[in-house]
């Protein structure tokens, strides 16, 4: 084993050699790729990361439409209750109304026919006592002017009896 | 001990086995990286993308435990494509061996030059025992680590780099460092610095050369027979074994004191400015 400087030199230019062509043709395209890849993976965590927050959010908005969506069920309901007694007051108010109002139609009209009745029978009582009385008394009476004395006098006797 | 096929070509002294497994180290590791790179894709990489880039993670890991990331990122390519270099480098000796021996002085050529080292060793064992035939054995086939050249070069670059790095964008911090913690301790810096390099290079190189001559010594074996032949190949196994896991350590060690080299001269100080 001797040292020779042409071994030395020789080494140096074929590392040399190596290393450009190393470096331009695989170190190169291969640390373009690694970059690459941690790039590709920086993305994919910081949109996972957003996405996770999105998704919290989304649940959080969720959770507060279905917590108004009960309230307002809760409302509604509540108010459909509130109408429906409202209602079922109002329907037995008029319908009380109603039957006050038949009632006292109805005894109006029972009145008004009472009413009816008894002057047919005035009337009728005087025509007739009138005709009776003419038939007991055609005889008897000969003035006019004491018959219709006599009758009124029998009517005041009737009107004031009643 | 095997000799190195070198060869004059213009006046330099060419060592052919360096170059062909440089070359063959260089190769091997840029046909692993392209087919690591060949359908890059950044949701569903293929298995080796996956190991390339668990390489540069490593790599990355280093760089961090020495220094701060944005200082150590221009040096992850270094990294990387020592580690590469070194653990194939480290790999391409344990297989096999290509050794060829020679005789006669004359024969022992390539290309239509004289391979200078052999002839030279011829010579010599034949001035020394002019009566016995000379044998030199060329090995062709061995780790580039396994040559003190190759590591040095390695290690030496790095410290080049390093001091230039230190020297340029660090200068205040790199000078300070010197008559750290005071002034009658620059020699022992001195001595520090310049031990550096020699044993990051020679840590390198003397455990794949080690393991390389293990290896030899343990194929020797075969020439004691049948028993030896059992023992060498069970020795081979372990030695095999070993070897892997010592050319991984120093690949993995090697790049490791680069980074820190580096993080010492170019990345420290700048924090306490």
């Amino acid at each position: 084993m001797s040292l020779h400087w042409e071994s030395f030199v020789m080494t140096l230019i074929a590392f040399g050699i190596l290393y450009f062509l190393l470096n331009k043709y695989a170190f190169g395209p291969l640390f373009s790729v690694m970059e690459k890849r941690r790039e590709l993976i920086q993305n994919q965590l910081s949109e996972a990361s957003a996405t996770r927050e999105q998704a919290i959010a989304f649940v959080e908005e969720q959770k507060q439409a279905l917590q108004q969506a009960r309230k307002e069920a809760h409302e509604i309901i509540e108010q459909s209750k509130q109408t429906s007694y409202k209602q079922a007051a109002e329907i037995l108010e008029q319908a009380k109304e109603q039957a006050v109002r038949l009632k006292d139609e109805a005894v109006r009209d029972i009145e008004s026919e009472k009413n009816k009745a008894v002057q047919e029978l005035r009337s009728e009582l005087g025509s007739m006592s009138v005709k009776i009385a003419s038939k007991l008394l055609e005889k008897e009476v000969s003035t006019d002017q004491a018959q219709e004395q006599l009758v009124n006098q029998y009517l005041k006797e009737v009107g004031g009896r009643q | 001990m095997h000799e190195a096929p070198i060869i004059q070509l213009g006046g330099l002294n060419i060592d052919l086995s360096i170059v062909l497994m440089l070359i063959v180290s260089c190769i091997v590791v840029f046909i692993i990286a392209r087919l690591a790179v060949r359908n890059l894709s950044v949701e569903n990489p293929g298995k080796m993308q996956n190991f390339l880039e668990w390489l540069v993670e490593f790599v990355r890991g280093l760089s961090n435990s020495t220094m701060d990331w944005k200082k150590g990122k221009p040096f992850i390519s270094l990294a990387l494509t020592l580690i590469m270099f070194i653990f194939v480098s480290n790999m391409l000796g344990l297989p096999f061996g290509v050794v060829t021996g020679y005789h006669d002085a004359s024969k022992a050529e390539i290309f239509g030059k004289p391979i200078v080292s052999v002839t030279e060793t011829l010579e010599k064992l034949h001035q020394q025992h002019p009566d016995q035939e000379a044998e030199v054995e060329v090995a062709w086939w061995k780790s580039p680590t396994a040559d003190a050249n190759a590591s040095m070069a390695l290690a030496i670059m790095v410290f080049l780099l390093s001091h230039a790095l230190g020297i340029f964008k660090n200068t205040k911090a790199y000078f300070k460092h010197y008559v750290h913690p005071y002034p009658f301790f620059l020699p022992i810096n001195l001595i520090e610095t310049f031990s550096k390099p020699l044993t990051h290079g020679m840590r390198l190189f003397g455990n794949i050369f080690a393991g390389e001559v293990l290896i030899a010594v343990i194929l020797k074996l075969t020439s004691l027979g049948p028993a030896g032949g059992v023992f060498s190949v069970l020795g081979l196994i372990v030695w095999q074994g070993f070897s892997i896991f010592v050319g991984t350590i120093q690949a993995f060690v090697f790049t490791m004191l680069t980074l820190l080299y580096i993080s010492q001269t170019y990345a420290v100080g700048h924090d306490h400015d």
